[in-house]
C-alpha cells in the first residue's frame, strides 16, 4: 500500500457532481411545482418528496433496490431494454440523487415562498412571459435559497454511503466511491490510505462550499454588495422631492 | 372607453360589477375586502371572472361567452400594486425598463430618462428600491407602468402606505400625470377624501356590489341609499314621510324633527303621500341662523368636537319630547367666538341640500 489510490477520488466527483446537476433541475422544478399550486394530497406529495431526508440511508437503499431490482416496476422495465442499473455506476448517481433531493427542494421551496407573489404578477402585467417571470424574477429572487440548497445537496451526495452500498455495491474503480474505500480501507486495517481519501473529500468539500458561495455572491450581486448598507436606509426614509 | 362587466364568486361573498371608464379617473371606494383589489385584478388579467364582458374600445379582453381571456401581457394594462411590488434585484433604471426590454437600446434609455425626469427620479436612477423611501419607490412604480405605454393605468391603494405630506405632492403628482398619460384610470381606495381629490367618477363598492356609481358630486350629494350616504360621510339621516309630492318641490314630515321639511333636489320619480323615505343632509350644509324660517328648528349645541379646519357641534332640537334625535353641523372655524354647550340657535336645513333615500 504505498500509491495513492485516487480512482475513488474521481468516481466520488464525477457521482456527486452528475446527482448535483439532476437534484438541481428536479428540486427547483418540484418546488416550483408545489409552491405554484393548492391541491389534495399536497401535503401527502410533500412529505414523500421529503422522506428520503428522514429515512435512514440504509432504508432508502432497500427502497432503491425494490424499485430498481429484477422484479421491481422500474428494474422490469429497463430490462426491455436489455439495461440493469444494480452494482453499476449510475446506481451510485441514483442513491446520492435521490438521498440529496430534499436539501435541493425544501430549500428550493422556502425561498419560492418568501417572494410576494405580487412581484411576479407587475412582471406579467409588464409584459413577461412565464418562462421570463421565472428566469428574470423568479430564480434570481430565490437565489439565496437555491445556492444554499445546491451547497448541500453536493455535500449530501459526496457523503453518501448506506444507500449507496445497498444499491452500488463496493466495486473497485467502478463504484467505490470515496465514504466506501475509507470505510473498507479502515476494515482492512489500511489507515494511511484512508486518512489520503479524508483529505482528499475534505478538501472537495472546502473546495466546493468556497466555489459556491462565491457563485452565491456573483449571481446576487445585483443586490449582494449594495443591500449589505440597506439597514441605513430606512424604508420610510426622509422624502426628498 | 373600458367597459367591464364581472361576475366572479369569491370566498365569503361574490363580486358582481358592471361599470365604465373613459378617459378620466374613475374612484372605487368601499371597506376592505369588499372585491376592490379583485376587480383590478381581473382586469389586468391575473385573475379570471366566472361570467362577464371587459372591453378595451374594440379589443376584448375578457368574454366569458366566448372563452375570450387575454394574457396580462396582452391587455395593455399598467398596474400599480398597493405594496408597489418592485423587483428588488434590480436598479431604478431596469425596473422602469422591465417592460420595453425588447426596444433598441438607445430607445429603451430615451424612454426611461423621459420617465425618470418626469416622475422626479433623475438621480435614483442606479439605486436599488431598497435604497429608496415609500414615496420614491411608488413614483417608480407608476413609471415602470408607465413605461410599456399601457391605455389603462390601474392603481391599488397608491397612497395607503405614505405619510400625509408625501401623500398630498404624490396626489398633485397623479393629478398632473393625467394629463399627460391620457389613458383609463382606476384607482382603489378606501378612502373617500381621496377618492373625491383624485377622480371625476366614484364607484361605492360594498361586499362585491356596487351601490351607485357616477360623477363624484352627484355620489355626494345624492347617495343613493343609507349605506353610501353613510359611506360617504353623512351623519344626519332621519326616517320621514311625504306629505306632499310634485314636480317642483317635494314636502316631507320628520317626526324625528317635529316638522315639514321642503325639499328641492332631483327626488325619485313616483312618490306618493304617505311613503315612507329616508332624508338626510351633510353636516357642512346645516346653517346656523337667528330667525325661525322654513326649514328650520330650534336646538341647543349638546357637545363640541374641535377639528382643525372646522368646529363640529352636535345639537338636540328643543321641540323634542321623548326621542333626543341629534345633528351634526361642521362650521368652519372663523375668527371669532365659538360656541358653548348649551347655546341655543335656529338650524336652518336648506331644501336644496336636503336629499331624499328611498326606503
Amino acid at each position: 500500500m504505498t500509491e495513492i489510490d485516487l480512482i475513488p477520488v474521481w468516481i466520488s466527483l464525477k457521482t456527486a457532481t452528475t446527482a448535483t446537476i439532476i437534484t438541481f433541475g428536479l428540486g427547483i422544478a418540484a418546488a416550483r411545482w408545489m409552491a405554484g399550486s393548492s391541491f389534495r394530497g399536497k401535503s401527502i406529495i410533500d412529505a414523500l418528496f421529503i422522506l428520503p431526508l428522514v429515512l435512514p440511508p440504509t432504508v432508502v437503499g432497500f427502497g432503491l433496490l425494490v424499485l430498481f431490482g429484477r422484479n421491481g416496476p422500474i428494474g422490469q422495465v429497463l430490462m426491455q431494454f436489455d439495461r440493469n442499473v444494480i452494482f453499476s455506476w449510475s446506481a451510485t448517481v441514483i442513491a446520492s440523487t435521490v438521498v440529496a433531493f430534499p436539501l435541493m427542494y425544501q430549500a428550493t421551496l422556502a425561498a419560492l415562498e418568501q417572494i410576494q407573489p405580487n412581484i411576479e404578477d407587475a412582471a406579467r402585467t409588464l409584459g413577461a412571459s412565464e418562462w421570463v417571470v421565472f428566469h428574470k424574477i423568479t430564480i434570481p429572487l430565490a437565489w439565496p435559497g437555491i445556492a444554499a440548497g445546491t451547497i448541500l445537496a453536493f455535500a449530501r451526495s459526496l457523503g453518501e454511503f448506506g444507500a449507496t452500498l445497498m444499491l452500488a455495491g463496493n466495486i473497485p474503480g467502478k463504484t467505490q466511491t470515496i465514504p466506501l474505500a475509507i470505510y473498507f480501507a479502515v476494515e482492512a486495517g489500511h489507515n494511511t490510505q484512508a486518512l489520503y481519501w479524508v483529505l482528499a473529500i475534505l478538501l472537495i468539500s472546502l473546495a466546493s462550499i468556497a466555489a459556491l458561495n462565491y457563485w452565491k455572491k456573483r449571481q446576487y450581486s445585483g443586490t449582494g454588495s449594495k443591500l449589505a448598507g440597506l439597514e441605513e436606509v430606512p424604508s420610510h426614509a426622509g422624502y426628498k422631492a | 372607453m373600458l367597459d367591464i362587466k364581472l361576475k366572479k364568486s369569491l370566498p365569503g361573498f361574490s363580486l358582481d360589477v358592471s361599470f365604465s371608464v373613459a378617459h378620466e379617473i374613475l374612484a372605487i371606494v368601499g371597506p376592505s375586502g369588499c372585491g376592490k383589489t379583485m376587480t383590478l385584478k381581473c382586469i389586468a388579467g391575473l385573475f379570471q371572472g366566472d361570467e362577464g364582458l371587459i372591453a378595451l374600445d374594440e379589443k376584448i379582453l375578457f368574454d366569458a361567452k366566448h372563452a375570450i381571456n387575454l394574457s396580462p401581457r396582452q391587455r395593455e394594462v399598467g398596474f400599480v400594486f398597493q405594496n408597489y411590488a418592485l423587483f428588488p434585484h434590480m436598479r431604478v433604471f431596469d425596473n422602469i425598463a422591465f417592460g420595453i426590454r425588447q426596444l433598441k437600446r438607445e430607445e429603451i434609455k430615451e424612454r426611461v430618462s423621459l420617465l425618470l425626469q418626469k416622475m422626479h427620479l433623475v438621480p435614483y436612477g442606479q439605486r436599488y428600491p431598497g435604497q429608496l423611501s415609500g414615496g420614491q419607490q411608488q413614483r417608480v412604480a407608476i413609471a415602470r407602468a408607465l413605461a410599456t405605454e399601457p391605455r389603462v393605468l390601474l392603481l391599488d391603494e397608491p397612497f395607503s402606505a405614505l405619510d400625509s405630506i408625501v401623500k398630498e405632492s404624490l396626489q398633485d403628482e397623479l393629478l398632473e400625470l393625467q394629463n399627460f398619460f391620457g389613458g383609463h384610470v382606476i384607482l382603489v381606495t378606501h378612502n373617500l377624501a381621496e377618492a373625491y381629490k383624485l377622480s371625476s367618477k366614484i364607484a361605492v363598492y360594498d361586499a362585491g356590489r356596487i351601490l351607485q356609481w357616477g360623477d363624484k358630486r352627484t355620489v355626494i350629494e345624492q347617495p343613493a341609499n343609507t349605506s353610501v350616504a353613510r359611506f360617504t360621510g353623512v351623519k344626519n339621516i332621519f326616517d320621514a314621510v311625504i306629505e306632499e309630492s310634485s314636480d317642483q318641490q317635494v314636502m316631507v314630515c320628520i317626526p324625528e324633527l317635529e316638522g315639514l321639511f321642503r325639499v328641492n333636489s332631483k327626488t325619485p320619480a313616483g312618490l306618493v303621500k304617505g311613503q315612507q323615505v329616508g332624508v338626510g343632509i351633510r353636516s357642512e350644509n346645516i346653517k346656523l341662523v337667528e330667525g325661525n324660517e322654513q326649514n328650520t328648528l330650534a336646538a341647543a349645541v349638546s357637545r363640541v368636537h374641535d377639528e382643525i379646519s372646522a368646529s363640529v357641534y352636535y345639537f338636540h332640537p328643543l321641540t323634542t319630547g321623548d326621542m333626543q334625535p341629534e345633528l351634526e353641523v361642521r362650521v368652519p372655524r372663523l375668527s371669532g367666538g365659538e360656541l358653548d354647550a348649551g347655546a341655543r340657535f335656529y338650524l336652518h336645513l336648506p331644501p336644496e341640500n336636503l336629499f331624499l333615500i328611498p326606503r
